[in-house]
C-alpha cells in the first residue's frame, strides 16, 4: 500500500469506530480482563483481519489487527519464517500487541516490543492514523509504534500492523533441571529462553544442528536435561522488580531476559512513580481526551 | 586586546574542515574538558569566526589556541585530511607578531645558541642542588652537572643532537650512539652549528625564527648521509623542513631525515645477541605523538624493543600525555590532567617501565614519579656489547 | 544551579555550538552549561524556565540531521562532562551509563566481561550514547541485533518541568505505556536524557567476513536479497559501488577490487557451526549470481576489510571537500531499482555521488559530493536530495533509517506522514513538553509549535554568570 492511501477495509474499521460513544475492539478474548473490566455500556468493534501483503525477501508482513496469530504463523512457516508474537490459539495479532506480553523465546528472539514497524490505528476521532514505517529500520518522527505495543488500545484502535519477522529455526531443544538461571544464562552464549521457577530451569535452545547439540552438553553439564516444554505461564504478569523488591509469592516463574515474571493470583504493585504516572495521565489526555477507547482499562495496572 | 585580524590562514586549508568531530575523541584537550572550544572542531571554527566573519581575538580565542597542545593526533583520524598543524601554526605566528613582548619570544631564542643554553643548564643544575628551584612544579628534571663529551666515530649516518636534549639528557644520545654502533655503522656529530630545530619556536608562532634555525642545521649536516634523530619532536620539524623552508634543497635534507628506530628495525640483525635480558620487566609503550601522529612512525619503537624486553602497548590510541614540547609548563593544569588519562592507560598494562622516544614525554611522565627510559637505553643495557 | 565555571556565556563558546555535523549553518546558543550530574541539570532547566528560554541538549555535535542545532539562542546543555560508566552488571548483561559517555568507551569498558553495546554508528568513536538515545541510531551490525531502542532498558529523563522520571526499567520491563520505547528517536524535544540502562549483548564466539565482488550493481542487490530471502540473517551486510571502492583503494589500500562494479561486505557470527554454515551458504548464493568470494583469513584480514568500509569518509573528502550524505530506507527487495535512480538523479543535476551502506536493512547512504564554493552548486545538491527522497518513498520507503529528522527532513515529512499522523506525533511530543521548550524547531514541519520560542525575550548577557 503506498504512502498516504487506507484500504477499504480500514475505511470502513474506522466509520464502525466512529468519533462518539465509548468503543473497545474485540479479539479473541483470550486476555480480556487485562488491566480492568470494559463497562457493559462499551461498544465493540471487531478489527480487519486477513494477510494484506507479504514479501519473503522483505522479511515484513502487512496483516489485519483482527488476523489470528496462529493463521500469521502458518502463513509465515510455510515461507521458513516468524515474527516474535507468542502464538496463543484464538488471540489476534492486534491483541497481542496491545496486551503487550513477550513470547517465551524472547530472550533469544528479541522483545515483543520491537516486532510492530508500522501500525494504521483509528483515533479517537474516528480518522485513520499511520504511525512509523514499512521497513525494517526507520527514524522518521516519533516513534508512537512502542507506545502502542501495550497500550490496550487506549491511545488508538489498531487496526494493522506491518511487522518484522525472521528465519524459523532449523533445530530446537528444550531442557531443564535444577540448575542455577543466572549460571545458564552467563554460560550458554545464545539461549533463546529461560525460565525458573525459584527450583527449577528450563532453557531453550535452537539454531544450527551443531550448535544446539554443543550448547546442549553444555547445559546438561551444568544439571539440565532434554524436556518437551515449559509449563503453561501463570495468569498474571509481575515485574521481575517486584519479586526482587522482596514480595512472596507461593509459585511464579520468571521469565529472563523480559523483565517479568508470571503468578497465578493477582495482587496490588507498590505505588508508581507520580512523574511517570502524570506521563501517563497527560498522554492519555492528548490521544483520547474524551476517554471512548477501551474505557476502563488502565495499562499501568495491566498485569 | 580585541580588533579585527586576519589570521593569514590558507582559505583552502581553512575550508577543508567539514565539522564531523572525528577528530574530537583524538585531542587531549577535549578528552580532559569536554568542550567545543578545546578541540580541533571547535578551533578551526574559531579560526573562521576570526579570519572569515571578522571576530574578535579575544582572550576566549586566544584560551582557544593557547590551550592546543599541538600534538596534531587529530590529524591521523580526520577524513578530510585538514592539515591542522598548518592551521595552527598559521595562527600562532599571526598572534606571535601581535604579542611581541610574549617572554616566550625571547626564551626561545636561547636554544639557538648552545653555549648560552649550556651555560644557563649547568646554572641551573648547580641552583638545583642548592634547592633554590622547584623544578617539579615547573616541569624540570635534574639538570646533570657534567656531561660526556661525545665523539664521532666514521660517516654512515648523522646523530641530530638538538639543544634542550643535549644539555640535559646527553647520556641518551650516547646509548643511541652505542646501539647505532653496535650495527657496525659509524656516527657523524653535527658542530656547534647545529642546535635547536626549531620545532618550539615554530609552536610558538615564530617562524622566521624556525626557518632561520632550520637553514642552520641543514648547513650543519651535509652530504646524503641519514640523519637520524633520537628525539620524536626533532625528528618530526626535521622531517617537515622541506615545507617550513620551502626550498628542494629543504625538500631532499627532509627526506633523509629518519627517527632512528626506524632506521634500525630492518638492522636488528647487525646488532649482537642479548647479554642481559635487562630485567623480566614489562616495558609500555608509550608513542610520542610527534612520532605516531606527525612522522606516523611509531611502530619501529615497539619492533626494536620487542627483541630486548617484554613490550605491552597503551590502550588509548596514542592519545597525548600533556607534554607538548614547552606546554606543560605554559599550561600546567591542562597537561596534568591530560597526564592523569595517560597514567591510567600506563597502570592498565601493569608494566613498571615506560619507554619513551621523546624527552618532553620523558620529563613530563617522570614528573608524575613513573619510570621513563629512551627504548634505546633499555635495549643498550641489554645488548652484549663485547659479543 | 552549576558552579559558574560551568556556565559560558562568551559570543565565541556560544558560536562555536552554533552548529553539529550536519550542514546546516546559522545556529547560536544562549548560555551554555555543562551539568555534571541529574540535579544540575534540572538545575538548568529551571534556570531556562524562569528566563523563558527553550532547551537544547548537545552531546558530541556529530548529528548529520541538524538536530543540536540551537535556534533561537535556546539554552544549551552539553552533556559531555557526563561521561561516566555509573554501574555494569555482567549477569544481567545491562549497565548504567551517562548520556556523554562514548559509545565506543562503553563497549571497551565492557569488553572484560565478553560483553558489548550492539548499535555501531560509523561515529562510534566519538558520538555520545545520549545522543544515540537521541536519534535511535543505528550502525552496520544493527541488521541483526536491532537499533538503539532495542538496547535501551530504561532512560532517566529530565522533562521540561524539571522533574526527573525513570522510564521503563533496568530488568526489561515495568508496567505501563513504553514510555521508554516512546522517548527513544525523540531527537531532545521530550526532556534531556541523564541516564541509561543499556543492554550488553556478548559477544560471538565465532565471526566469518566475506567480501563478495560483482560486475553489476544490480547482482549485488540481488545477492543481498537472495541471502535475505534463503532465511540468513548476518550480522551486518554492507555494500560499496565502484565510485567508492577505488577512492578508497587509493585511499587505504584494503584489497578491494577496483574493476568490481559493486562490493558487498557480509559477516556472520554466532556459534562456529552456524557461522561455517551460513558463511558457505552466502558463498554459494553469491557465486549463482556471478559474483567472486573472498574470505577473510584471519582478524588482520577481518579488521582491514572493515577499515576499508569505514574508511569511506576518508577517501571521499580526498575527492571533494564537501559531502552530504543521505539517509533512506527501501524495502530490500527494491534495492537495485532505487540505486539505478540515484545514478540517474545525480547524473541529471550534474553532481558526483558514491554509494557506501547498509544494504542488509535497506538503508541507502549515497554521499553526493561537492565543492560549496562553486557558485550555484548548493540548489543542485538540495534538489538531488529530494529527488533521492521523493524515489525512496515511492516504493514504499522512509525518510530516515539512523540519522533521525532534525532540520534536515523536517520539511519533508508531510511526504510520508497525513497531517492526522503528524498531529499525532505532535501529541505525544505535548505530552512529554507541554510547552514545547525542548529543542523546539525539529521533526515537526508545522509553524505553529516554534511561535512560543520566536517570542521568547532575550536574557542580557550576565545573568548567566
Amino acid at each position: 500500500m503506498p504512502n498516504g492511501e487506507t484500504g477499504a477495509a480500514l475505511e470502513s474499521f474506522a466509520a464502525e469506530v466512529g468519533s462518539d460513544g465509548p468503543v473497545a475492539v474485540v479479539g479473541g478474548r483470550t486476555h480480556w480482563e487485562v488491566g480492568g473490566p470494559c463497562p457493559d455500556d462499551t461498544r465493540l468493534v471487531r478489527a480487519p483481519s486477513g494477510v494484506r501483503s507479504f514479501d519473503p525477501a522483505d522479511m515484513t508482513i502487512r496483516v489485519g489487527a483482527g488476523t489470528l496469530v496462529e493463521e500469521l504463523d502458518a502463513v509465515l512457516a510455510e515461507a521458513g519464517q516468524r515474527a516474535n508474537l507468542p502464538i496463543v490459539p484464538e488471540a489476534t495479532v492486534g491483541g497481542v500487541l496491545v496486551v503487550g506480553r513477550d513470547d517465551v523465546h524472547a530472550l533469544g528472539r528479541g522483545r515483543l516490543r520491537d516486532v510492530l514497524l508500522e501500525a494504521v490505528y483509528v483515533a479517537e476521532d474516528g480518522r485513520l492514523v499511520k504511525v512509523g514505517g514499512p521497513t525494517v529500520k526507520n527514524v522518521s518522527g516519533f516513534d508512537l509504534c512502542r507506545l502502542l505495543v501495550g497500550s490496550l488500545g487506549t491511545l488508538g484502535l489498531v487496526g494493522e500492523v506491518i511487522l518484522r519477522t525472521w528465519p524459523r529455526p532449523a533445530v530446537q531443544q528444550w531442557l531443564s533441571g535444577p540448575c542455577d538461571p543466572a549460571v545458564l544464562r552467563r554460560e550458554l552464549y545464545w539461549p533463546s529462553s529461560i525460565l525458573w521457577d525459584g527450583q527449577t530451569s528450563w532453557v531453550h535452545l535452537e539454531g544450527h544442528e551443531s550448535d544446539v547439540e554443543s550448547e546442549a552438553e553444555l547445559a546438561r553439564s551444568l544439571g539440565c536435561n532434554p524436556t518437551d516444554g515449559p509449563p503453561s505461564l501463570p495468569a498474571h504478569r509481575v515485574p521481575t522488580a517486584a519479586l526482587e523488591a522482596g514480595r512472596l509469592f507461593d509459585s511464579y516463574l520468571v521469565q529472563f531476559g523480559t523483565g517479568s515474571a508470571y503468578v497465578h493470583e493477582p495482587f496490588p504493585l507498590p505505588e508508581p512513580d507520580p512523574a511517570v504516572v502524570a506521563l501517563h495521565r497527560r498522554l492519555k489526555a492528548e490521544f483520547d481526551p474524551r476517554g471512548r477507547l477501551n474505557p476502563g482499562r488502565d495499562p499501568l495496572a495491566a498485569l | 586586546m580585541s580588533a579585527k585580524v586576519s589570521l593569514g590562514i590558507d582559505p583552502e586549508e581553512l575550508a577543508s574542515c567539514v565539522s564531523c568531530g572525528l577528530c574530537l575523541p583524538h585531542c587531549p584537550t577535549f578528552r580532559v574538558t569536554g568542550e567545543e572550544w578545546a578541540s580541533p572542531r571547535g578551533r578551526i571554527s574559531a579560526m573562521r569566526e576570526v579570519q572569515d566573519h571578522g571576530a574578535a581575538v579575544d582572550a576566549a580565542f586566544l584560551s582557544s589556541m593557547d590551550t592546543c597542545v599541538q600534538c596534531r593526533g587529530c590529524e591521523p583520524a580526520c577524513p578530510s585530511g585538514v592539515p591542522f598543524g598548518s592551521l595552527m601554526e598559521a595562527t600562532q605566528a599571526s598572534l606571535a607578531r601581535r604579542r611581541w613582548g610574549d617572554w616566550r619570544r625571547w626564551g626561545f631564542r636561547v636554544l639557538g645558541h648552545r653555549w648560552l643554553l649550556s651555560l644557563l643548564s649547568r646554572t641551573l643544575a648547580i641552583v638545583q642542588r642548592m634547592r633554590l628551584v622547584p623544578s617539579k612544579r615547573l616541569g624540570l628534571p635534574l639538570i646533570p652537572l657534567a656531561q660526556e663529551r661525545l665523539r664521532a666515530s666514521g660517516d654512515d649516518v648523522w646523530l641530530f643532537t638538538g639543544c634542550v636534549m643535549d644539555a640535559w639528557q646527553r647520556s641518551t644520545h650516547a646509548a643511541v650512539k652505542r646501539v647505532v654502533e653496535a650495527t657496525g655503522a659509524g656516527i657523524s656529530l653535527p658542530g656547534a652549528g647545529a642546535g635547536c630545530c626549531g620545532a618550539l619556536s615554530l609552536h610558538a608562532g615564530l617562524e622566521n625564527h624556525a626557518r632561520a634555525l632550520a637553514i642552520r642545521t641543514m648547513g650543519a649536516l651535509e652530504g646524503s648521509a641519514p640523519i637520524l634523530v633520537d628525539s620524536a619532536g626533532c625528528g618530526a620539524a626535521l622531517k617537515e623542513y622541506g615545507e617550513l623552508v620551502g626550498t628542494p634543497e629543504a625538500a631532499a635534507f627532509s627526506r633523509r631525515v629518519m627517527d632512528v628506530h626506524e632506521w634500525l628495525a630492518p638492522r636488528l640483525e647487525e646488532l649482537p645477541g642479548v647479554a642481559v635480558r635487562s630485567s623480566d620487566a614489562v616495558v609500555a609503550v608509550h608513542d610520542p605523538c610527534h612520532l605516531r601522529h606527525v612522522q606516523r612512525a611509531h611502530h619501529p619503537v615497539a619492533e626494536v624493543l620487542a627483541r630486548f624486553a617484554t613490550v605491552v602497548a597503551l590502550d588509548d590510541e596514542g592519545l597525548c600525555c600533556g607534554a607538548g614540547g614547552a606546554y606543560a609548563a605554559m599550561q600546567p593544569e591542562l597537561a596534568s590532567s591530560i597526564r592523569e588519562r595517560k597514567l591510567e592507560a600506563i597502570e592498565r598494562t601493569g608494566a613498571q617501565i615506560v619507554a619513551s622516544a621523546n624527552p618532553g614525554c620523558t620529563i613530563h611522565l617522570a614528573n608524575a614519579g613513573v619510570v621513563v627510559r629512551h627504548p634505546l637505553e633499555i635495549v643498550d643495557e641489554a645488548i652484549d656489547h663485547d659479543g | 544551579m552549576l558552579p559558574t565555571d560551568r556556565i559560558r556565556s562568551a559570543s565565541l563558546e556560544r558560536s562555536l555550538l552554533g552548529r553539529d555535523a550536519s550542514i546546516f549553518e546559522g545556529g547560536r546558543a544562549g548560555p551554555v552549561c555543562f551539568p555534571v550530574s541529574t540535579e544540575e541539570v534540572q538545575g538548568c532547566v529551571d534556570a531556562a524556565r524562569r528566563h523563558n528560554r527553550a532547551v537544547v541538549p548537545r552531546g558530541a555535535g556529530t548529528g548529520l540531521a541538524g538536530g543540536a542545532v540551537p535556534l533561537e539562542e535556546p539554552l544549551v546543555v552539553v552533556t559531555t562532562k557526563m561521561n561516566r560508566l555509573l554501574s555494569v552488571d555482567a549477569d544481567r548483561r545491562m549497565a548504567w551509563v551517562q548520556p556523554g559517555m562514548i559509545n565506543l568507551d562503553l563497549s571497551r569498558a565492557t569488553a572484560p566481561y565478553g560483553l558489548h553495546f550492539a548499535p555501531d554508528p560509523s561515529s562510534q568513536q566519538v558520538c555520545s550514547l545520549g545522543g544515540n538515545v537521541g536519534t535511535n541510531a543505528g550502525g552496520p551490525h544493527c541488521l541483526a541485533h536491532g537499533v538503539t531502542s532495542a538496547h535501551v532498558l530504561a532512560v532517566e529523563v529530565v522533562l521540561t518541568s524539571g522533574e526527573a522520571v525513570v522510564l521503563g526499567e533496568s530488568d526489561g520491563w515495568a508496567p505501563g505505556l513504553d514510555l521508554r520505547g516512546a522517548y527513544v528517536g525523540s531527537e531532545g524535544m521530550m526532556g534531556i536524557t541523564t541516564a541509561i540502562a543499556v543492554r550488553l549483548t556478548p559477544d560471538p564466539p565465532a565471526v566469518q567476513t566475506l567480501l563478495l565482488a560483482f560486475d553489476s550493481v544490480d547482482s549485488a542487490a540481488q545477492t543481498v536479497s537472495a541471502v535475505i530471502a534463503d532465511g540468513i540473517v548476518p550480522a551486518a551486510i554492507e555494500m560499496m559501488d565502484n565510485n567508492i571502492i577505488r577512492a578508497v583503494e587509493e585511499f587505504v589500500g584494503a584489497g578491494f577490487p577496483t574493476d568490481a562494479a559493486a562490493v558487498v561486505i557480509v559477516e556472520v557470527d554466532g556459534l562456529p557451526g552456524g557461522v561455517a554454515a551460513e558463511a558457505d551458504r552466502v558463498a554459494e548464493l553469491a557465486l549463482g549470481l556471478g559474483g567472486s568470494v573472498r574470505r577473510a583469513a584471519d582478524d588482520n584480514e577481518r579488521a582491514l576489510l572493515w577499515k576499508g568500509r569505514k574508511s569511506a569518509f576518508g577517501a571521499i573528502a580526498r575527492i571533494k571537500p564537501n559531502y552530504y550524505l543521505h539517509d533512506t530506507v527501501v524495502p530490500r527487495t527494491r534495492l537495485a531499482e532505487v540505486m539505478k535512480q540515484v545514478y540517474e538523479i545525480v547524473e541529471e543535476h550534474e553532481l558526483q555521488v558514491m554509494n557506501v551502506f547498509h544494504a542488509g536493512d535497506g538503508n541507502l547512504h549515497p554521499m553526493l559530493l561537492f565543492d560549496r564554493r562553486e557558485p550555484g552548486i548548493m540548489p543542485r545538491v538540495h534538489a538531488a536530495g529530494a529527488a533521492i527522497i521523493e524515489a525512496s518513498l515511492a516504493v514504499g520507503g522512509v525518510l530516515s533509517g539512523e540519522h533521525g529528522i532534525g532540520m534536515e527532513k523536517r520539511d519533508f515529512m508531510p511526504l510520508m506522514f497525513s497531517e492526522a499522523d503528524l498531529d499525532a506525533q505532535a501529541r505525544l511530543r505535548r505530552a512529554f513538553d507541554p510547552e514545547e521548550m525542548a529543542n523546539p524547531g525539529k521533526v515537526l514541519p508545522t509553524g505553529a509549535s516554534c511561535a512560543d520560542v520566536n517570542a521568547l525575550d532575550k536574557v542580557p548577557e550576565g545573568v548567566w554568570g
